[in-house]
């Protein structure tokens, strides 16, 4: 069979944009100007009027026809701020956000409706905006939701170990304070999706880009009052999502035009759209203290990260739980004795909250990554040193984390050692004067991490657990089911991998299917597919093995013990000369199983058909309570030069060790590896979502919302250390956001090591050139001051 | 407002009736052409995933007015195929894994291919290649195996093996 490379480069994909059917009609939305306003008025008479419009839908329309969003997490608890919004997908009474829409019109063709969408005429009330954070917390900020006494939606308080024990052992106290900009993923792809809704049959089917068909399922349903039953959801090729396609709920204004028309309605979002309506993350302060010995020994952490969730996010998405994993990643690979950690969430009018690769590992990681590096400055030590002083000991495995979280496998020091080895740190460090004395500021970052990955946690929509299905079918051709939609990240490639591995069956007789709703599981989320996905699917072909064993020992006469499966052929070793090929198998098995085919308990026990469909649980997630399953491991050290009369970083070098476990695909993970180096490239440099005093985003196209280019990427040297996880059923680790988690905190390591000479210490990102350059101004006038 | 154009798609002359202030990009896509390998993303000239062919330049489709390429040939990415064989520069993104979710690379392939038959000299190094593909913008591969991808197919090209 074709593979899903060469199908989409011969320009066969289909993707959102690229659906059709007949009589379909498209649907355009109208979005506010105004960051926080009252609607006094909305009219659509004019709209209606325009030949070709079939409806206009408004926030009043979803208040009769639907139901509010669905909460999607819920961690109301004792000593917990845990807020909930009562909204619908479009509102009526007042808008929340720059960009939000208030209404959606449908027509025969696209430019009809953005025709009409522009005599949508709308009455606003500008009110003031709660323009971030520490603003909105304040007491006299603006409220974005009348029923709540202020704008804190979340506040959680963890205390992991013994943390004040620590702070009394310490020598030292570091107070660190660091700022991480907002951000979005922006796939090249936006959006988008067609729903028909069956009058006859009272269903609901939907294709597009939906990353979790599943979840999609359940949110849709129930915003429109159906029973899941009746609703079909189906994920076409993506292109791109990164976690930023997880959610729904314009999806759900979609699925209420087809019922309202009963037409094919298709949406397919500009890109801009994406950058104004969709997900937002990262946008953290960071401040508090940690706690270390004179020779390097880190002992405690008391801190609060404050995120800046935009509007409510337990409805549209479930970012407002990314507040979990910044809290608990904090203590990275480290020894510690403990930790206070305080997560703070305001809502703001921005738009919202939702995944994206890291998922707040990231921002826990960043922050005691920064800290280490300035502990080791202080201390006169390299980061190196100060890392490999408090690495987890590669005999230490499993390792209980103070955290709860259970550490698989790894070997921290090896993996860091590898990557100083390949980026000549000692090397480029001996030159550093005579570079000073070029006048060129030369820096080298170091950075180590751990990626939690296989998310699973209760209260929530991402509880874990995972169907697979793998049948033989009657042709001898292998189809895989499993809630692990292709994103681009290798989904269908590693599953005919695996699945052929077990089975020594072709590669090319395997199809892994598109992904609907109809299989359990939360999709390609916190790097779940090589643990929870690749592990059903995996469980599902062992015990697919064993009934094929069974099988073909019965039609071949011999010991399923003797059996040899490969090259799409099993044979017993005792006879290799007698083979069976899978279609052979197969067919027998179907067709000709009758009583003197197969033993009587073989046909009792279901076992010739060739079908199964299973479930995989973290063995680690039920009794340590760890979140997430395995633990990928990284080192990234990068060499750039800052031209400190621009502000402009260059990236010389750069050198990345992965460990993820056992490799399913080399090419795969090293592509994975790749993107997230460049996504945290951008990060680190150029990308910010900018609100003005209004509350409208100021950069929202590719022109001002600036992601690298093939220029700006640098060369990516890569390796690999393979310690494989006892925990998954291949020996894998997801991945994916390591690299990402790595990249970001490294590039502002390497800029404050070659910034050394100003004594600035680079605690917010995007460190942009015009950023770079007014460190560098004020480092030199306070140089001259102190003269 | 209805007006005639003739173009040459990938070979074969459309003599079509468009609308006046469609773009290439909205005609190559619609149903008529059907070319689906153009892709509508930024449609502002930013992202580079509706580049085409027109006389030989690559250019965001999205922002060329179909009545301005009156008479001009298009070659999209379909065009390259010969019949169900991939091109070498297409084969060779698919060996060097130079895609991941496919969005941007029918595009990339457009600009690649239009660097690679223009370029006469021996060498091209991988700053010409990140150079020539600038304007395409991709999320997932980080560029490392869409260069990787483009330094062989002029390795293939110059064994002969090209069209």
């Amino acid at each position: 069979m074709e593979n899903r490379e060469t199908r989409l480069i011969s320009g066969k994909g289909q993707y959102a944009d690229d659906l059709d059917f007949p009589g379909m009609a498209h649907l355009v939305f109208v979005g506010s100007p105004h960051g926080h306003a009252v609607i006094k008025r909305l009219e659509v008479d004019k709209a209606l009027k325009v030949p070709g419009v079939l409806t206009v839908i408004t926030g009043e329309d979803m208040v009769k026809y639907t139901n509010p969003l669905p909460v999607q997490a819920n961690f109301k608890s004792k000593g917990w701020t845990w807020k909930l919004a009562n909204v619908y997908a479009m509102p009526r009474d007042k808008v929340r956000w720059y960009g939000e829409p208030v209404a959606a019109v449908v027509a025969e063709d696209e430019k009809t409706a953005r025709k009409a969408a522009d005599l949508v005429e709308v009455e606003y009330e500008p009110l003031a905006v709660a323009g971030n954070a520490l603003e909105a917390l304040e007491a006299d900020a603006p409220r974005l939701y009348d029923d709540w006494e202020d704008n804190k939606q979340v506040h959680l308080k963890f205390d992991f170990g013994e943390p004040d024990a620590a702070f009394e052992e310490a020598d030292q106290v570091m107070h660190i304070k660091t700022r991480e900009g907002r951000v979005t993923g922006l796939p090249i792809e936006g959006r988008g999706c067609v729903a028909h809704y069956n009058l006859k049959r009272d269903s609901l089917e939907m294709w597009g880009s939906f990353q979790t068909p599943y979840l999609s399922r359940h949110n849709i349903a129930a915003t429109l009052g159906m029973p899941e039953v009746k609703v079909k959801i189906n994920a076409v090729d993506i292109g791109g999502a990164f976690g930023l396609k997880i959610h729904a709920w314009k999806e759900n204004v979609v699925a209420l035009a087809s019922k309202l028309t009963g037409r094919h309605v298709k949406w397919f979002e500009p890109q801009k759209d994406f950058i104004v309506t969709g997900p937002h993350q990262r946008d953290v302060f960071w401040e508090g203290d940690v706690a270390y010995k004179n020779d390097g020994t880190l002992l405690g952490v008391k801190a609060t990260v404050t995120h800046d969730l935009g509007v409510e996010s337990t409805n549209k998405g479930i970012a407002a739980l990314s507040i979990f994993p910044a809290c608990s990643a904090v203590p990275n690979m480290y020894h510690w004795k403990g930790m206070h950690i305080e997560g703070v969430g305001a809502v703001t009018n921005k738009s919202f909250y939702c995944a994206y690769r890291g998922y707040g590992k990231d921002k826990g990681i960043k922050f005691i990554e920064h800290a280490l590096n300035q502990i080791a400055r202080k201390l006169g030590m390299t980061p190196e040193a100060i890392r490999l002083k408090n690495y987890i000991q590669p005999d230490e495995f499993p390792y209980h984390q103070i955290n709860s979280y259970v550490y698989d496998s790894g070997d921290y020091p090896g993996t860091l050692k590898k990557a100083l080895e390949m980026a000549d740190v000692d090397g480029v460090r001996a030159k550093k004067e005579q570079y000073l004395k070029e006048g060129k500021y030369i820096g080298i970052g170091v950075i180590s991490a751990i990626e939690p990955a296989g998310v699973a946690v209760p209260n929530c929509q991402m509880g874990g657990i995972t169907q697979a299905r793998v049948q033989i079918t009657a042709d001898g051709t292998i189809e895989v089911h499993s809630d692990r939609t292709e994103i681009g990240q290798g989904s269908e490639a590693s599953h005919a991998i695996i699945v052929s591995n077990i089975l020594g069956c072709n590669r090319e007789d395997v199809l892994v299917k598109p992904v609907t709703s109809d299989y359990i599981g939360q999709g390609p989320l916190s790097s779940r597919g090589a643990v929870y996905p690749a592990s059903a699917v995996a469980k599902a072909a062992k015990i697919i093995k064993k009934k094929v064993c069974q099988c073909a020992a019965a039609f071949l006469k011999a010991e399923e013990e003797s059996l040899v499966l490969e090259g799409g052929m099993i044979y017993s070793s005792n006879n290799p000369d007698e083979k069976l090929t899978y279609k052979q198998l197969a067919e027998k098995a179907y067709f000709f199983p009758g009583p003197r085919g197969l033993p009587a308990e073989i046909l009792k026990n279901h076992d010739h058909l060739l079908d199964v469909t299973t479930t995989w649980y973290s063995p680690t997630t039920p009794e340590s309570g760890s979140s997430y399953t395995s633990f990928c491991t990284s080192a990234d050290v990068a060499v750039v030069e800052v031209d400190i009369d621009t502000g402009a970083t260059k990236i010389i070098k750069y050198a990345h060790v992965h460990d993820a476990g056992t490799i399913i695909d080399k090419q795969i993970v090293d592509g994975q590896i790749h993107g997230g180096i460049v996504q945290g490239i951008g990060e680190a440099l150029y990308e910010r979502l900018d609100y003005n005093d209004k509350g409208q985003l100021m950069t929202s196209s590719f022109s001002t919302y600036l992601i690298p280019t093939a220029v700006e990427a640098p060369d990516i040297e890569v390796a690999h250390l393979e310690t494989p996880s006892p925990f998954t059923e291949t020996g894998s680790k997801g991945m994916g956001e390591a690299p990402i988690i790595g990249s970001k905190a490294v590039i502002l390591a390497a800029i404050e090591d070659a910034l050394t000479p100003f004594n600035i210490e680079v605690n917010e990102s995007p460190a942009t050139p015009e950023r770079v350059r007014s460190w560098i101004v004020a480092a030199r006038k306070k140089q001259e001051e102190s003269k | 407002m209805k007006m005639p154009v003739t173009l040459n798609i990938n070979n074969t002359t459309w003599n079509l009736d468009i609308d006046a202030n469609a773009t290439l990009l909205e005609v190559l896509r619609s149903n008529v052409l059907n070319q689906q390998s153009v892709h509508r993303s930024c449609e502002e000239g930013e992202c580079g995933a509706c580049t085409v062919l027109m006389d030989g330049q690559p250019v965001n489709s999205c922002l060329v007015m179909a009545a301005s390429a009156q008479g001009s040939t298009i070659i999209t990415s379909e065009g390259l195929m010969r019949g169900k064989e991939l091109h070498p520069l297409m084969k060779a993104f698919v060996d060097e894994l130079g895609l991941q979710c496919g969005f941007c690379t029918p595009g990339m392939v457009m600009s690649a291919y239009a660097l690679i038959n223009q370029w006469e000299d021996e060498e091209l190094s991988d700053m010409d290649i990140r150079k020539a593909i600038e304007g395409n913008l991709c999320r997932c591969t980080g560029y490392v195996n869409i260069v990787n991808s483009i330094r062989r197919a002029k390795q293939a090209k110059d064994a002969g093996n090209w069209w």
